[in-house]
């Protein structure tokens, strides 16, 4: 009885002792971890909407479909106060998971830029999405349509080129693109709601 | 055994990847590209001196019924502990090495040099002991993630070393293509180390 009383304390003591280590670097790290992500979050909204000064955050209207979600919705505005455009992160279901993507949408009507967030796809095959060989065709794109992806051949205006091996991911990706397209027409300038 | 035989014994005799056939599955799963091969690697030999160094001073301690749930408690804390302080004071390096952290604790290799070396020797020998074998294990993973690379994406650490016209071979970042090369590449090792009778 006695030397299983001496194991159960020992063991008590071993995961004490680590549960209060890591507690304790819990509580060092808990603020400088959300510092970064708040910043990391700043610098992709940056990236995807340049002209941009400031940010605020909007009330998202209710706007899903089956293969992604918008979790924020950003408006950007420039030095003068003037709305410049908006960004928004997308939640989509990637190949090997949840993958967020950043969109920025300009009041000109074009996509800006896209960014990769947290993502579980394949490395050297899904993961390239964060390349910024992919991401940069969608710069550009006019919001008049949804932006298909292609696997072969010559590209239309609209169509982007699915990364080598990992279709599926390029189509989260542009599936999440364009859930952001119809959001900003539909909700944030008010355009398709007639036909 | 002298310091030095226990750094070369982890790199050499003791390869974990090559000799013992240890942590396959960060093996296969990482070495889709050279650059993942050293973060993994690297990463993973920090853990390894730091358990190594605590399992040693603690082994008159842990009672031998109860050692393995104590090292596993000892390992996870640590592997715990790396990625919450990079990630909340070096960032840059967690975007690049954040997804192989939690994949450490179930490396069978740090599990293994607890159990064989660190629990019967002094802590500076356990020390040097985890960094042989940590830097065995991040030269095979190099090794490996650097083929695979070439081979599957025509690209060495993200520079292009292939001309345009060379079509990648894309089963080579798949994990078939590890198995492949791990395959042949452990033939070849044995083939020139050991010794035929």
């Amino acid at each position: 009885m006695s030397e299983t009383w001496t194991l159960g304390l020992k063991l008590l003591i071993i995961t004490a002792v680590a549960g209060f280590i890591l507690g304790f670097t819990n509580y060092l790290t808990e603020q400088p971890i959300i510092e970064q992500r708040i910043q990391a979050d700043m610098e992709a909204r940056l990236a995807v909407l340049p002209s941009a000064e400031e940010f605020e955050e909007m009330q998202i209207e209710d706007i899903a479909d089956e293969k992604a979600e918008i979790i924020e919705l950003y408006t950007g505005t420039d030095a003068a106060n003037k709305i410049v455009g908006y960004t928004f992160k997308v939640l989509t279901k990637g190949f090997g998971g949840d993958m967020e993507v950043i969109v920025g949408i300009s009041s000109d009507g074009q996509v800006d830029g896209i960014r990769i967030g947290n993502h579980s796809e394949t490395p050297g095959l899904g993961a390239n999405a964060s390349d910024e060989k992919f991401t940069e065709q969608f710069v550009g794109k006019s919001v008049d349509g949804p932006i298909e992806v292609r696997k072969t051949g010559s590209l239309n205006e609209n169509e982007v080129q699915a990364l080598t091996g990992a279709t599926i991911t390029s189509e989260c990706v542009s599936d999440a693109v364009n859930l952001a397209i119809d959001y900003y027409n539909e909700t944030l300038i008010g355009r398709g709601m007639d036909n | 055994m002298k310091l030095r035989e226990v750094f070369t014994n982890g790199i050499f005799k003791e390869n974990p990847v090559f000799k013992l056939v240890i942590g396959m599955c960060p093996t296969i799963a990482v070495t889709t590209a050279a650059i993942n091969g050293i973060g993994m690697g690297l990463a993973t030999t920090f853990v390894l001196i730091c358990s190594n160094l605590v399992i040693s001073l603690l082994k008159d301690f842990i009672p031998e019924k109860i050692r393995i749930p104590s090292y596993i408690v000892i390992i996870a804390t640590f592997v715990t502990m790396v990625g919450m302080i990079m990630e909340a004071y070096l960032p840059e390096l967690y975007d690049n090495l954040g997804i192989f952290i939690p994949l450490i604790v179930v490396n069978c290799i740090i599990l293994a040099r607890a159990e064989t070396f660190a629990s019967k020797n002094p802590p500076i020998p356990s020390m040097v002991d985890g960094l042989g074998i940590g830097l065995g294990f991040t030269l095979s993973l190099t090794i490996l993630g650097s083929i695979r690379e070439i081979l599957g994406s025509g690209t060495w650490f993200n520079m292009q070393v292939m001309s345009d016209s060379y079509e990648p071979a894309l089963i080579m970042i798949l994990p078939a293509g590890a198995f492949i090369t791990l395959g042949i590449l452990t033939g070849l090792i044995n083939r020139f180390t050991t010794k035929v009778d």
